[in-house]
C-alpha cells in the first residue's frame, strides 16, 4: 500500500519532471548512436568516449572564456563541434576503410577506440576530476508542491524538444537526411544510382558524434567530469537503442523516456530498488516484442 | 641456427633479468594499483607520495646502505590482472614487498597470494574492513582507515546530535552498503533514539542524483547518510547544491571535505556538508603538516590528498622497518613493523602488532567557503584519535576466528 501512496503523492510530478530532463540527455546520446547504428550499420562502442570528450571539451572551453553565461553557450556549441571534427577523422581515417569488411571487425574497431580515446583524454586532461559550475543565470530551482526542481533540469526540458525537431528537420526535410534514410535501408541501391554513400557515411557519424559531444557538454554542468564517464553511459545508451528499434530515431526518443521516466518513478515507488526499474522495463519490452518497440531498420 | 641464437640471447638475458633482484643492493618495492580510469586520482597521490619520501631516504643514502626502488604495474580496476600483476612482481621482478591497491577485492585477492608466498603487503587505498580485519594475516599491512573505521568515528561524532529520523543512501555495492550500515549500526548502538526512516541505492557511476533527492526531500528525515565513492562524491554534491538539498536536510558524506571532492568545483560546491577524511592539508596546522604541504607543493606543484599522506608513510614505515631489522628479510621485516611507531604530519602513528593497523587520526569536519582557497574547506574540524575509534584487538580476534 506503501506503494501507491509514494505513487499518488505530492512528489510525483516532480518526479515525472526530473526523470523527462534525464530522459533529454539519454535521448541526445542514444538518437546520435542510434543514427550511426542505422545508417552505418556500427555498433559504435566509442560513443560514450566521444561522450565524454564532449564533457572534458565543454569544461576547456568554459575554462578558457571564463565562465559565466556567454562561456557556457559558447561551450554548447563549441564542445559538439570538437566532438564532430574527431568523428570526422575517425570515420575518414579509420572506418570507411572496413565497410566492406565484415561487422565484427568495424565493432572490434569502434572498441578499440573506446580505449584509445579514454588513454587519450587522460594525456590531454589529465586524471584529476574536473567540474563546470551551472551558469547563475540557471543556479537555483523552483519548487514545485514544495519539492525542488532545478532550473537546470528546466532548461534541459526546453532542449530536448528542440533537438527532437532539429533531427526531424534534418532527417525528413534535407536531402541529405533522405538519402541516409534511403542508405539506411538499402546502402547497394542508394550507391547504384550514383550517390557517393561515403559522404553520406561521414555526413551520418560526424552528425551523431555531433550529438554525443553535446551530451557530453549539456551533462557537465550537472556531474562529475572524469575519466570513465564514458562506460556509465554507453550501457544505457545501447540498450536504449536495442529496446526502441535498432536505428530508429523515434524508438531512441521511446526507449529513453521509458528509461528515464521508470527510474525516476522507480525511485519514488521503492527507493532501495529504484535501479532496478529500467532494466525491469528492458526485459519487459525485450519479452513483448524482442525486435524492439518500433521497427528495426536491420 | 640463427632461431638458437636467438632463443639463447633471449634466455640469457631473462636470466640476467631475473638474477639481478636477488643480487640484492637494492630494496625493491612493487606497485600493483589503478592506474587507468577515474581512481588514478587518488592512486597517483599515493605514488607520488611515496616517491617523495623515498627519494629523500635514498638522498640520505638509503636503507641499510640499499637504495629503494620501485616497480609499478596497472592493475585496471580488476582483480584478475591485479593478481596476475602481483604474482609477475612476486616470481619474476623479486620484488622484496608489495604496495597498492585501491580496488578492495584486488587488495583482498592479493592479499591471500602474499599470505601463501610469505610476501608482505601493504594495502594503501582500498577501504574494505575485512583486509586486516576478519581476512587479516601475519602478511598484510593496513595503511589507511577502512568503512568499520569511518563508521565508528563518523557514529561517535554524529551521536553527540540531536538527530533522530536518519536516511541512508548510496552505491549501491560493498563500500556504500559497508559505510552506510558502519555508521548507522554504531550509531544505534551508541544513541538507541535514532531510527532509520528509509533508504534509497543507486548503481556505483550514477550521475543524475537529482530524482533520488527529491524524493528523500519528500520523506522529510533530520538527518541523511550518503554513502558515495569517488567520483560519485563531486555529483551528488552538484545535485545537493542545484537542489538546496544541503539547506533542506544536513547530510553527511565520507570524504566529502577531501580535496578532491572539493577542489574541482571550485566555490560552487555545497556549504554545510558534514564529512570524515584521514587528511586535510590545512589542518592540524602544525610544524610537520606544514612542512610536508610545503615539501610536496615544490616537488609536484598541487597540494597534497589523503594518499599523498599514505603513500608517504608507506615509504617511512619501509624504511624504519628494515633498518629496526638490521637485514632485508622478510620474516624479519615484518616483526620490525608490527608495534612501530613513527612521526607523521598528521602525529604519531602506530602499526598496530594485533592487527597490522595504522592507528591514523579521522577528521570530522563541516564543508564551508574559505577566504583563503578558491575552493571549500572543512570548518568546525574534530579529531578523533585512531585508537578512539578503531575495533579492539580483541574484537579483531573474535572476527578472525570465525
Amino acid at each position: 500500500m506503501d506503494f501507491a501512496a509514494n505513487l499518488f503523492s505530492s512528489g510525483t510530478l516532480s518526479q515525472i519532471l526530473v526523470g523527462l530532463s534525464r530522459t533529454t540527455i539519454l535521448f541526445i546520446v542514444s538518437s546520435g548512436m542510434s543514427l550511426i547504428l542505422g545508417v552505418l550499420r556500427i555498433p559504435n562502442v566509442a560513443h560514450g568516449s566521444l561522450y565524454m570528450i564532449g564533457a572534458f571539451s565543454a569544461w576547456s572551453v568554459i575554462q578558457l572564456l571564463g565562465g559565466g553565461l556567454f562561456a557556457f553557450l559558447a561551450a554548447m556549441v563549441v564542445a559538439p563541434l570538437i566532438v564532430a571534427a574527431v568523428g570526422f577523422v575517425l570515420e575518414r581515417g579509420f572506418f570507411s576503410y572496413l565497410y566492406e569488411r565484415e561487422h565484427l571487425m568495424l565493432l572490434l574497431l569502434t572498441f578499440s577506440f573506446a580505449l584509445i580515446l579514454g588513454d587519450l583524454v587522460k594525456i590531454v586532461w589529465g586524471p584529476e576530476y574536473r567540474s563546470v559550475t551551472v551558469p547563475v543565470f540557471f543556479q537555483g530551482s523552483a519548487e514545485i508542491f514544495g519539492l525542488p526542481l532545478p532550473w537546470y533540469n528546466l532548461f534541459l526540458l526546453v532542449v530536448g524538444p528542440c533537438i527532437a525537431v532539429f533531427l526531424w528537420l534534418v532527417i525528413n526535410k534535407t536531402n541529405l537526411g533522405k538519402i541516409a534514410r534511403a542508405a539506411a535501408v538499402d546502402g547497394e541501391m542508394v550507391g547504384a544510382v550514383g550517390i557517393n554513400t561515403g559522404w553520406i557515411f561521414a555526413f551520418t557519424f560526424v552528425l551523431g558524434s555531433f550529438l554525443a559531444g553535446l551530451g557530453g557538454a549539456l551533462i557537465a554542468p550537472m556531474v562529475n567530469i572524469s575519466l570513465g564517464m564514458d562506460h556509465s553511459l554507453i550501457m544505457e545508451t545501447f540498450l536504449i537503442v536495442i529496446i526502441g528499434g535498432l536505428g530508429n530515431m523515434w524508438g531512441a526518443l521511446l526507449g529513453s523516456l521509458i528509461f528515464g521516466l521508470t527510474q525516476s518513478l522507480g525511485i519514488l515507488i521503492w527507493p532501495q530498488f529504484g535501479i532496478a526499474f529500467p532494466y525491469l522495463a528492458v526485459v519487459a519490452v525485450l519479452v513483448v516484442r524482442p525486435k524492439g518497440l518500433l521497427s528495426s531498420t536491420w | 641456427m640463427r632461431k638458437v641464437a636467438m632463443f639463447l640471447a633471449v634466455a640469457v638475458s631473462l636470466f640476467s633479468m631475473a638474477g639481478s633482484g636477488v643480487a640484492g643492493d637494492t630494496i625493491k618495492v612493487g606497485f600493483v594499483d589503478t592506474y587507468t580510469g577515474p581512481a588514478t586520482t587518488f592512486t597517483n597521490d599515493v605514488l607520488d607520495g611515496f616517491k617523495m619520501a623515498a627519494g629523500k631516504i635514498n638522498a640520505k643514502g638509503g636503507v641499510l646502505g640499499k637504495q629503494i626502488t620501485w616497480v609499478t604495474r596497472d592493475d585496471k580496476f580488476k582483480p584478475d590482472i591485479g593478481l596476475t600483476m602481483a604474482k609477475e612482481l612476486i616470481l619474476k621482478e623479486n620484488v622484496d614487498l608489495l604496495v597498492g591497491t585501491i580496488n578492495s577485492a584486488t587488495a583482498l585477492a592479493v592479499s591471500d597470494l602474499c599470505k601463501k608466498e610469505k610476501v608482505p603487503f601493504i594495502v594503501t587505498f582500498s577501504k574494505s574492513d575485512k583486509i586486516t580485519g576478519e581476512k587479516g594475516h601475519r602478511y598484510v599491512f593496513g595503511m589507511n582507515e577502512n568503512t568499520e573505521m569511518a563508521g565508528r568515528a563518523t557514529a561517535k561524532v554524529l551521536a553527540k546530535k540531536k538527530y533522530v529520523k536518519y536516511w541512508i543512501a548510496g552505491d549501491d555495492y560493498e563500500y556504500g552498503h559497508a559505510i552506510a550500515n558502519g555508521v548507522f549500526d554504531h550509531l544505534k548502538k551508541l544513541n538507541p533514539k535514532v531510527q532509520l526512516l528509509g533508504q534509497s541505492w543507486w548503481k556505483v557511476g550514477e550521475t543524475d542524483f537529482t530524482p533520488y533527492i527529491t524524493q528523500i526531500l519528500a520523506a522529510k528525515p533530520d538527518f541523511v547518510i550518503v554513502a558515495t565513492g569517488g567520483g560519485g562524491m563531486v555529483n551528488f554534491q552538484k545535485a545537493a547544491q542545484s537542489t538546496g538539498f544541503n539547506k533542506k536536510v544536513p547530510f553527511y558524506q565520507h570524504t566529502a571535505i577531501e580535496l578532491s571532492t572539493l577542489m574541482p568545483q571550485g566555490q560552487n560546491a555545497p556549504e554545510g556538508v558534514y564529512g570524515t577524511a584521514n587528511y586535510l592539508f590545512y589542518n592540524p596546522s602544525t610544524k610537520e603538516n606544514k612542512a610536508f604541504v610545503e615539501e610536496f607543493r615544490k616537488t609536484y606543484n598541487r597540494y597534497p590528498k589523503s594518499g599523498a599522506l599514505y603513500g608517504y608513510m608507506t615509504a617511512q614505515f619501509i624504511a624504519s622497518s628494515y633498518a629496526k631489522a638490521g637485514k632485508i628479510d622478510r620474516e624479519k621485516f615484518i616483526d620490525a613493523m608490527e608495534g612501530m611507531t613513527l612521526g607523521s604530519p598528521v602525529g604519531k602513528m602506530e602499526m598496530r602488532a594485533c592487527d597490522h593497523q595504522v592507528t591514523l587520526p579521522m577528521f570530522f569536519g563541516v564543508t564551508k567557503k574559505s577566504p583563503q582557497y578558491d575552493f571549500l574547506v572543512a570548518g568546525d574540524v574534530v579529531s578523533v584519535p585512531g585508537k578512539d575509534y578503531m575495533p579492539s584487538c580483541a574484537e579483531i580476534q573474535k572476527a578472525r576466528a570465525k
